[in-house]
């Protein structure tokens, strides 16, 4: 044999194996990196809030078809029967998936979550309505930690495997070969395995209160996630938080979340997206800013929309208002937006539940506004400030229960002393009650479809915010009237 | 290449060393290169055979309309693949065919008896389509079962069958209560089975009674083992019976399509029996809202949903043929009225009707695609119709919203449903056939429906195709006849109550006689 064709065979070989290995790597690329753009309803920002991407989907998304078919696969595993809706979600008519969930194409189609998850209000007036939805409300329906806690049982049963979820799968659908194979090989044991460790993060809330429907600890997982800081035993647990019309706040510097931990909105929106999942390389700027832009005029609905308001009564709440809340409530007040600290003699001695506030630590914020080192989008407002934050009231009525950690069912409440307030409720069925303002918390239907609160557990003290107790019944009714009214 | 030959001769033996020629050796190698392709070639040929008899999909496949409609094949057998079938009610065709003379205790007189209609020249009743699928001759549900009645002049004469008719006559819930437990039956064997299907005349193959033995029957029993489980609480006694002519269309459709644990639903939920409609005169209905509650505005997506209740999937249905069946309603006329009507009569019922029901019902021009009545085809809300509350409540939110995930990733996927808060004002063509009356067929005759709800039937019996011509509907006062055991139907249980819908209780009566003759014209 001559040299030439020794030669000859070589240079074939090498073709065939380069021409190989290229198809193998656009393969790879094409099944497991390749970013396609999301295809939404339209171009409009609530679109966007309601369905696009925050950047989660790369590192926290479940593949779709394995998110599809987990709720059939482990019913048992769900609060009750109803698929993911079970666990709160909101489903608009017609849509693939709920509120709050996008799905993204990064080499295969992940699901991932976004802000309206937790900030999307619903409203029911009868009891088997289907919800109304309004964006920038917080949710009172969605169980966030049953969530994760469902996607770890369903990660830690020995039914979780490539064949029992590829079989459900065919039951719906008629996958490729190569997906079959990317399913089979990677991504449910890639899947698995991300979620069994995420299960590993999250075993401290195993020792501490539920957050129910309606509440998260939001800055908890992110200590063990990206900061590296110890959760300790600190609780966190609170009510999600409407984000209406932040321009006033933003523009004064005031302070947001329950306890002022940052003053920056940029920084406040973009941590959350962290939160959510997104990491420093999949953080979408430009989508994050245009959410941000949204909601400085985000208006909350009117109650007078729904339920009739008696406009005399409400009058008469005015002054009531001005002279006990306007001072710390009113939009324009300046110390509207700004933190009480715990101890403050401005308290009088009526200090509502610690816990939230003691979560934060200094160690923490300071770890976050290192965070973002070397990136455009630095942190530097984080910080630690041991105490709570005295809200702008718009749209108050749709926004129980009260209290940052959520422990008082209706507003006629939170005007009665402690004592008089309900030690045990349902938070999560959102037909509400026009003339306590609050959401239904009480009676079978609540039981059936809440998380139960009870008040004595840590964290969920319904103690303290004692203005307005002492007020006579009918000026108490006058300025619950008025309350109506913002 | 050599080898030693022994050659015996007289006194010796020879031992000669043979050279093999080169000719030879390449002929040695060529037969060798063949017999080895020749295997490698049958090998192929089994393979290719097995695979193209387990992966052969050909529907029994009917050239008339009609025939296809009653037939016809919508996919509703069992597919998907060998290593993981989807879908399927039922079990394949011979086993479906033996069942009652495996349980004949369970069910005396045959599928016949549960109200299934059989026709000359068909071994399988209306509304059982073959398929060869995976492998075996499978059988599924199609729209006519539910969608296919009889009409009988009186108890002697023969029924009349009438193509997308209600079902008034099916116990569908027996049927499926039927299969389930014979399927669990102790009787349900290979033995059993093979011996019975040998005796029926059903010819096996060896290879097919091996299969049966060690995989179809076996298997059969395990996915009727899962089905029983799923729907437990729908075919017990808990909750009220859907009796003849009704099905709960959207409880079993929780525990089979999304695997919702029906024991955690509130028993009130898992209430929903309700008739089974009318499938004639379509076109006038798209865009109306359709189901008795009206959640859902699309005919094909309500199509396509309905088609899940006989057993397709996602991955199983065969749209082609399902549109040759909607095409089909899409124009079907509804049956006129067989009997004579007094046009005098009628024409003073037209006058009443023009008043009292007109806004919600549309006229007798319906049926020619008018529609003559601004409240036709929307939801009239609960507290203003007043009928059962069940079948409304049945239909929640929540299960919308699973609904959204079906027929994922295809242009298929269900986007009309939606939660209403009553029950949708029907056109009422052929109305005459679509007895008894309201959504859970409460009550017998439209003659009844005139009355106030205190004067209506209390307890009836429901199945019977003989027609009343005075009252307009079907005889409800006989409890069995023609080898039939009918359904009683007692308005005092949840989701049986027949109140409600007053409008021209209050009117003399020769003016509802007058109504019920007007309506003969619809």
């Amino acid at each position: 044999m001559s040299h030439t064709v020794t030669h000859r065979k070589g240079l074939i070989a090498l073709v065939l194996l380069l021409v190989l290995v290229s198809v193998l790597g656009w393969l790879a690329w094409d099944h497991l990196l390749r970013t396609r753009p999301q295809e939404l309803a339209d171009d409009s920002i609530e679109e966007y809030f309601k369905y696009g991407s925050v950047g989660t989907e790369e590192a926290a998304g479940i593949p779709l078809w394995i998110w599809l078919v987990l709720p059939k696969m482990f019913p048992e595993y769900l609060p009750a029967p109803g698929g993911w809706a079970a666990l709160g979600f909101v489903w608009e008519q017609g849509r693939e998936l709920p509120v709050g969930f996008s799905k993204k194409t990064i080499g295969f189609p992940r699901v991932g979550i976004n802000c309206a998850l937790c900030h999307s209000a619903t409203l029911r007036t009868t009891a088997d309505a289907a919800p109304q939805v309004f964006l920038g409300g917080p949710s009172s329906t969605i169980d966030a930690l049953a969530y994760q806690r469902f996607l770890f049982q369903a990660a830690s049963d020995p039914r979780f495997t490539s064949g029992n979820i590829l079989a459900s799968v065919s039951q719906i659908t008629k996958l490729s070969l190569i997906d079959r194979l990317l399913y089979r090989f990677v991504l449910v044991p890639q899947t698995r395995k991300a979620l069994l460790e995420q299960k590993e993060a999250f075993a401290w809330t195993e020792t501490r209160p539920d957050w129910g429907r309606g509440r998260i600890d939001p800055f908890n997982p992110p200590k063990i996630a990206i900061l590296n800081v110890p959760v300790g035993d600190t609780i966190g647990n609170a009510d999600m938080q409407a984000i209406w019309n932040l321009r006033p706040r933003a523009e004064a510097g005031r302070s947001f979340h329950w306890d002022g931990l940052n003053t920056d909105l940029r920084e406040v929106i973009i941590s959350s997206a962290l939160g959510d999942g997104a990491t420093k390389k999949s953080l979408p700027l430009a989508a994050l800013e245009r959410i941000e832009t949204w909601t400085l005029d985000l208006q909350p609905p009117s109650f007078a929309n729904f339920f009739p308001i008696d406009q005399t009564l409400a009058t008469a709440g005015v002054e009531i208002f001005t002279t006990h809340c306007a001072a710390c409530h009113r939009a324009d007040s300046t110390q509207t937006g700004t933190v009480l600290v715990l101890g403050d003699v401005a308290w009088e001695g009526g200090e509502t539940d610690s816990h939230r506030a003691e979560m934060w630590t200094p160690e923490a914020a300071t770890a976050y506004n290192a965070f973002g080192d070397g990136y455009p989008w630095y942190f530097s407002h984080f910080r630690s400030t041991g105490g709570y934050v005295n809200v702008p009231l718009d749209g108050i009525w749709l926004r129980a229960p009260y209290l940052h950690n959520g422990s008082v069912p209706y507003l006629d409440e939170l005007l009665e002393r402690p004592a008089m307030r309900t030690t045990v409720f349902y938070r999560g069925f959102d037909v509400y009650n026009p003339d306590r303002m609050g959401f239904v918390a009480e009676g079978a239907d609540a039981e059936r479809v809440g998380t139960r609160l009870d008040t004595r557990a840590l964290g969920n003290s319904n103690r303290g915010h004692l203005w307005g107790t002492d007020l006579a019944p009918e000026q108490k009714r006058a300025l619950l009237e008025y309350l109506k009214t913002l | 290449m050599s080898r030693k030959t022994r050659t015996k001769t007289r006194d010796q033996v020879l031992i000669d060393d043979v050279r093999t020629s080169p000719v030879d050796r390449d002929l040695a190698r060529t037969l060798r290169r063949f017999v080895g392709w020749l295997l490698l070639l049958i090998i192929v040929l089994i393979a290719a055979s097995l695979v193209r008899r387990f992966t052969a999909d050909r529907p029994v496949d009917y050239s008339d309309p009609v025939a296809h409609f009653k037939y016809g094949s919508i996919g509703s057998e069992p597919g998907g693949s060998l290593l993981e079938a989807a879908g399927g009610l039922l079990p394949p065709e011979p086993i479906f065919r033996v069942l009652p003379q495996i349980c004949a205790d369970k069910l005396p007189g045959g599928y016949a008896a549960l109200g299934f209609l059989f026709e000359d020249g068909h071994d399988l009743p209306i509304g059982v389509s073959k398929r060869l699928r995976l492998g075996f001759h499978q059988v599924g549900l199609n729209c006519s079962v539910c969608h296919t009645g009889t009409v009988r002049d009186s108890s002697q004469a023969a029924p009349r069958i009438i193509a997308g008719m209600p079902a008034q006559q099916l116990q569908l819930q027996d049927f499926f209560r039927f299969v389930l437990d014979c399927t669990l039956d102790s009787r349900f064997t290979a033995d059993n089975l093979l011996g019975r299907i040998e005796e029926a005349g059903i010819e096996l193959g060896w290879l097919d009674r091996l299969l049966y033995r060690y995989v179809v029957i076996p298997r059969t029993r395990e996915q009727t083992l899962q089905l029983a489980t799923s729907l437990r609480l729908i075919m017990g006694d808990k909750v009220t019976e859907w009796g003849r002519g009704r099905v709960d269309t959207f409880n079993p459709y929780k525990g089979m399509q999304f695997n919702w644990q029906l024991d955690r639903l509130p028993l009130s939920e898992l209430t929903g029996a309700s008739d089974f409609p009318s499938l004639w005169n379509q076109e006038p209905r798209d865009g109306m809202e359709l189901h008795w509650d009206g959640n859902n505005d699309s005919v094909d997506e309500r199509n396509l949903s309905a088609s899940l209740g006989a057993g397709v999937t996602p991955v199983t249905v065969d749209h082609p043929r399902l549109k040759r069946v909607r095409d089909w309603i899409w124009n079907l006329p509804p049956p006129p009225y067989p009997y004579d009507v007094d046009a005098a009569k009628a024409a003073h019922g037209q006058a009443v009707y023009r008043i009292y029901c007109q806004e919600c019902h549309a006229d007798h021009r319906f049926k020619d695609g008018v529609i003559d009545g601004a409240k036709v085809g929307t939801v009239e809300p609960l507290g203003s119709v007043g009928t059962d509350p069940f079948r409304l409540h049945s239909y929640t939110y929540t299960f919308a919203a699973n609904q959204y995930t079906l027929y994922p990733e295809s242009r298929y996927r269900f986007t009309h449903f939606h939660k209403t808060n009553g029950y949708a004002n029907q056109p009422l063509d052929g109305i005459w056939a679509r007895a008894p009356y309201l959504h859970n067929g409460a009550v017998p005759t439209l003659r009844d429906l005139l009355e106030p709800p205190s004067a209506r039937p209390a307890i009836f019996y429901r199945g019977n195709d003989v027609f009343d011509p005075v009252k307009v509907g079907f005889v409800s006062d006989v409890p069995a006849a023609n080898g039939l055991r009918f359904s009683r139907f007692d308005t005092a249980l949840d989701g049986n109550h027949n109140g409600g819908h007053l409008w021209g209780v209050e009117l003399p009566a020769e003016d509802k006689d007058a109504v019920v003759e007007y309506l003969k014209t619809f």
